[in-house]
């Protein structure tokens, strides 16, 4: 569809949100662009009505719209060939319902989490999400995202915690699953389906959470370890002991030299996170042993956590021309891929880190300075991966150089991919969200 | 049944693994819910490829077809369109992996849930969903139904202990969604599966975690006076930063009919108990523990107990696991109803269903997870007389309409089944149900698997609205 087409659309469009929350002049729409697509048109809701009389003339007029939320991780997935419409959610901004007694709580999809999570800690709550960048990463993003943070050791993902979600469907349609409260098993679970779906199936527009009570202290223990067998071992002592820790992130030689505060230099890392009174820290502190070379307390400890957080976005920062992969696996299968990452990987360099007590790792591969982005390089480090992969390991590619970006399979995943086109259809039939990018 | 259907799964299944007599076919009329229909044949397949053919016979032959595990189901959702085929569960009821290093175990849906944690025990782990028909029912059932327990208050509900399946689709084809990992990208089938109540296809194996077990336990019983105090207390304890394992809530009434039948040594006079247990780490049980404890008593509760030894402990819970049984007793038929409040309501919401009872004039006992706000009012009455009957439906829909003013939900474990349908509209909005239908029928597009389950159909229903569950038959599930 062409711009002039959309232009078309675009008194409808004012109709529905009102003219100042229709953007169509070109000269501002550049910074809005969608992996160099400049979109036709970015259209701002107010409510899910509005999302879905928007979605409802996009779809009758097959315009491609993309769902977009603090616009920290466009970056994923194949070039779209047009957007027409870019949907941002930020004035989904409502709050749906709070009760601190209740530990729930349920916000718009504009939410930003670092605003849902000051929110909640003024009652002594927690929200565990921990996405890169939580001032501009919005909630509705995060759900899309199936995003997963340090968090995801002790706290679960986010299909553990969302206990509700409203969303429009590419045709149009509101549409909601789960609740408000934290156990409902009423109708089929729409949470799951929408989580994870990078906006193809629907598009957000509120979620309700389970919350946490907030831990009174934490304390993290380091572990220093000389290579990726040793750090993997001392992984599998933590699993089988009876301590419960909140995080447990690994940090690779490579991936200190990227990150703010890690020493450029030096052997793999384990940062444990626990939470408890002293007596419950000392009982820790007993079990690690010798294993602990240093302890982080206070703005130390959560400068690191947010460093660890924010590794993708660091990456993308300091090496534009990387490849960011993000790995579930099954637990027993973390170790030897961390050990075949130097095989696959030989012309390029590479850092990870991961909740890897979880199963979860984020590899980013580059190229050494000076030498131009041979794309073969990349495709056969993926390819060397999936090779070594188990069938029910699972990858996302998140970023990576323009150059790779045609060749590239975005997921693979052990999921019947039928099912999945037979979800896709009935969410979004005429392929109106975020055509072409990820799966489908 | 047409006789040529039963020939054809006989030679699927073998001689001796279907049913069809009209003496035997009665054992399979019902759930633990109150309605019965009878189908046309049981049959009890022992291989994946099996299902699948029998799927693909129902089709071709357009019988309606419905999965069942122990038929401990509360809301009729094992139970057969009239003269449809059962797909019993009882002979796939393999463990086919424990592997430790991966926290996982693969079983087959008929593996009873209690088993799979007595099995790996020994290697100090369990499966964590924790019904308090554990002892019946099967793995298959949880995963359609996405049971929870008292235990899943702290540990989730089986959703979140499920990573992967393995499906029979309505057409015959076995496909697979997830496998041992965590999590997987790409749309979360297996998430969208559990939960489904076997609308979308039949699970043939199910990938779960194992957790380890924990190193301490600290069970509490404490004493109020009315059950409001127990009922504020709820909210008081998480208000003080505590998630205990599991907190369960027993009214005066159903506390005083549980001691008669089992003397696990609840206090005759009370007004209502909260059973309360705290699990983990030994320091920080301790602890919490006596946080607990302390909250307890700043809400009136007139004494706190604590199990000293393990068979204490037991006993404690066994006055919980088996009230069904001890109801049996006194009332020829009871309705248990599965509403879930926002935890602060839980007040409210005990002195509404107080109205309730006293307004059809029907005794009403409580006993239930409390910690996430899911009530088990249980409604007794006896079905010989149908104008109990009756009043006891209207009971029950008061008080859902009821959960569901106050922000909660129809259901917060059994599944909507048969018997809540009708009020998933008051629930949900027309163009909700509307695309969860689209998907039922995009993956079942006959309605043939689990026909009329779940969603409402506009459609009269053939079900004889039969006699309720038999207690005797509860009694020996538990
Ligand atoms: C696949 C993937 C995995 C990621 N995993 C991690 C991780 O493990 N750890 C980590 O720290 N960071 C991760 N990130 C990066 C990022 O920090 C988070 O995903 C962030 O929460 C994105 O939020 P946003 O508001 O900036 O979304 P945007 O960047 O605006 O959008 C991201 C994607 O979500 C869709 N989307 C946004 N809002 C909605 C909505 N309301 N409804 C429907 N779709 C919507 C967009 O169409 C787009 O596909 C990941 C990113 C991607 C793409
Ligand atoms: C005394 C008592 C206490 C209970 N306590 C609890 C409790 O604490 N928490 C709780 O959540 N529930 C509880 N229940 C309800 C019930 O036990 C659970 O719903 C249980 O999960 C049902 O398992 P089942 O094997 O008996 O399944 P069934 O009753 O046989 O079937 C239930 C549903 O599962 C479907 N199904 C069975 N196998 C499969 C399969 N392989 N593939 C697809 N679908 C399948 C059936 O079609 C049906 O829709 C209780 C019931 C009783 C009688």
């Amino acid at each position: 569809m062409s711009t002039a087409t959309t232009t078309r659309f675009g008194a409808e469009l004012r109709a529905i949100c009102g003219a100042a929350n229709v953007v169509d002049d070109p000269a501002l729409l550049r910074g809005r662009q969608v992996l160099g697509v400049v979109p036709s048109t970015v259209v701002t809701p107010a409510s899910a009505d509005e999302a879905a009389a928007v979605l409802r003339v996009a779809n009758e007029n097959g315009l491609s719209v993309v769902p977009a939320g603090g616009f920290t991780a466009q970056n994923m997935g194949r070039k779209p060939a047009q957007v027409d419409v870019l949907l941002s959610t930020s004035r989904l901004r409502e709050l749906e319902h709070y009760d601190a007694a209740d530990l729930t709580i349920g916000v718009g999809a504009g939410w930003t989490v670092a605003d849902l999570a000051a929110k909640v800690a003024a009652d002594n709550l927690f929200f565990p999400g921990d996405p890169a960048l939580p001032e501009r990463a919005t909630v509705g993003g995060l759900l899309a995202t199936g995003f997963c943070g340090p968090h995801r050791q002790g706290y679960g993902g986010l299909r553990d915690y969302c206990i509700g979600i409203r969303f429009v469907t590419g045709d149009g349609h509101k549409a909601k699953g789960g609740g408000r409260v934290v156990k409902n098993v009423a109708g089929y679970d729409m949470m799951k389906l929408l989580i994870g779906s990078y906006g193809t199936l629907g598009v957000i527009t509120s979620a309700s959470f389970k919350l946490f009570p907030a831990p009174r202290q934490t304390r993290t223990f380091i572990a220093e370890f000389p290579g990726a067998a040793e750090a993997f071992q001392f992984r599998n002592q933590v699993l089988r002991s009876p301590l419960d820790p909140i995080c447990l992130e690994l940090v690779s030689p490579g991936a200190r030299q990227l990150l703010h505060g890690f020493g450029s230099d030096g052997p793999w890392l384990v940062l444990l996170r626990a939470a408890g009174s002293d007596p419950v820290l000392a009982r820790y502190r007993a079990e690690l042993g010798s294993a602990v070379a240093r302890e982080l307390e206070g703005i130390n400890e959560r400068e690191a956590w947010r460093a660890l957080s924010n590794f993708s976005h660091t990456v993308e920062e300091r090496c534009p021309q990387s490849l960011l992969l993000s790995l579930q696996l099954p637990l027993r299968e973390v170790g030897p891929i961390l050990q075949q990452l130097a095989t696959v990987s030989a012309s390029l360099k590479h850092a990870v880190i991961g909740r890897f007590g979880a199963g979860h790792l984020l590899v980013a591969l580059w190229q050494p300075s000076g030498s131009t982005v041979q794309a073969k390089a990349f495709a056969d480090a993926i390819a060397g991966l999936r090779h070594r992969l188990p069938i029910d390991a699972s990858i996302a590619v998140l970023s990576c150089p323009p150059e790779v970006r045609a060749d590239i399979a975005w997921i693979a995943t052990p999921t019947h991919v039928e099912s999945m086109r037979v979800v896709k259809k009935v969410l979004d039939p005429n392929d109106t969200l975020n055509h072409g990018r990820f799966l489908f | 049944m047409n006789p040529a259907v039963v020939e054809q799964l006989r030679k699927i299944a073998g001689r001796d693994a279907v049913l069809d007599r009209p003496e035997d076919l009665m054992l399979y009329e019902y759930d633990a819910g109150i309605r019965k229909s009878t189908p046309g044949a049981v049959v009890f397949p022992q291989t994946t490829n099996q299902v699948s053919q029998i799927m693909r016979l129902a089709s071709s032959a357009q019988v309606p077809v419905v999965a069942r595990g122990a038929g401990t189901g509360l809301s009729g959702g094992a139970i057969s369109r009239e003269g449809g085929i059962v797909v019993a569960f009882s002979r796939m009821n393999r463990i086919l992996e424990i592997d430790v290093e991966n926290q996982r175990a693969v079983v087959q849906p008929g593996v009873v849930n209690l088993q799979l944690s007595e099995h790996v025990s020994h290697l100090g782990l369990y499966f964590a969903p924790d019904p308090s028909s554990q002892k019946a029912c099967t793995i298959g059932g949880n995963v359609a139904e996405n049971s929870g327990g008292p235990h899943t208050l702290m540990y989730g509900v089986t959703v979140n202990h499920v990573t992967g399946v393995e499906v029979v689709m309505p057409s015959g084809e076995v496909v697979h969604f997830g496998g041992k990992a965590a999590e997987s990208y790409g749309y979360d089938m297996t998430g969208f599966f559990v939960g489904s109540e076997g609308t979308i296809g039949i699970t043939t194996a199910i990938t779960v975690k194992l957790l380890r077990k924990p190193e301490k336990v600290a069970t509490l019983l404490a004493i109020f006076e009315t059950v409001d105090d127990a009922g504020q207390t709820v909210s008081a304890i998480t208000a003080a930063g505590i998630t205990p394992a599991a907190l369960e809530m027993l009214d005066g009434w159903t506390l005083r009919t549980i001691e008669a039948y089992c003397h696990a040594g609840y206090p005759l006079d009370a007004g209502a108990v909260l059973l309360i247990e705290l699990d983990g780490l030994r320091e920080s049980v301790e602890e919490h523990a006596e946080a607990v404890q302390a909250v307890c008593l700043q809400q009136k509760a007139r004494e706190v107990r604590r199990a000293k030894t393990e068979e204490e402990r037991a006993l404690l819970w066994k006055g919980r696991k088996t009230a069904f049984g001890a109801l049996g007793r006194v009332s020829p038929s009871y309705y248990t109803q599965d509403g879930v409040v926002p935890r602060s309501k839980i007040p409210a919401t005990l002195a509404h269903i107080g109205e309730v009872s006293k307004k059809y004039d029907l005794i009403i006992g409580n006993i239930f997870h409390a910690g996430d706000g899911n009530l088990h009012p249980l409604i007794l009455f006896d079905i010989r007389f149908p104008d109990q009957l009756e009043r006891a439906l209207a009971a029950s829909k008061d008080i859902l309409e009821y959960c569901i003013a106050v922000g909660g939900s129809i259901t917060g474990e059994h599944g909507v089944g048969m018997e809540k349908r009708d009020l998933m509209p008051v629930l949900f909005t027309q163009e909700d149900l509307d695309v969860m239908a689209g998907l039922r029928n995009a993956f079942n597009s006959e309605n043939l698997l689990n026909p009329d389950k779940l969603l409402p159909t506009p459609r009269m229903c053939r079900e004889i609205f039969g006699a309720a569950r038999n207690p005797v038959l509860v009694q020996e599930g538990m």
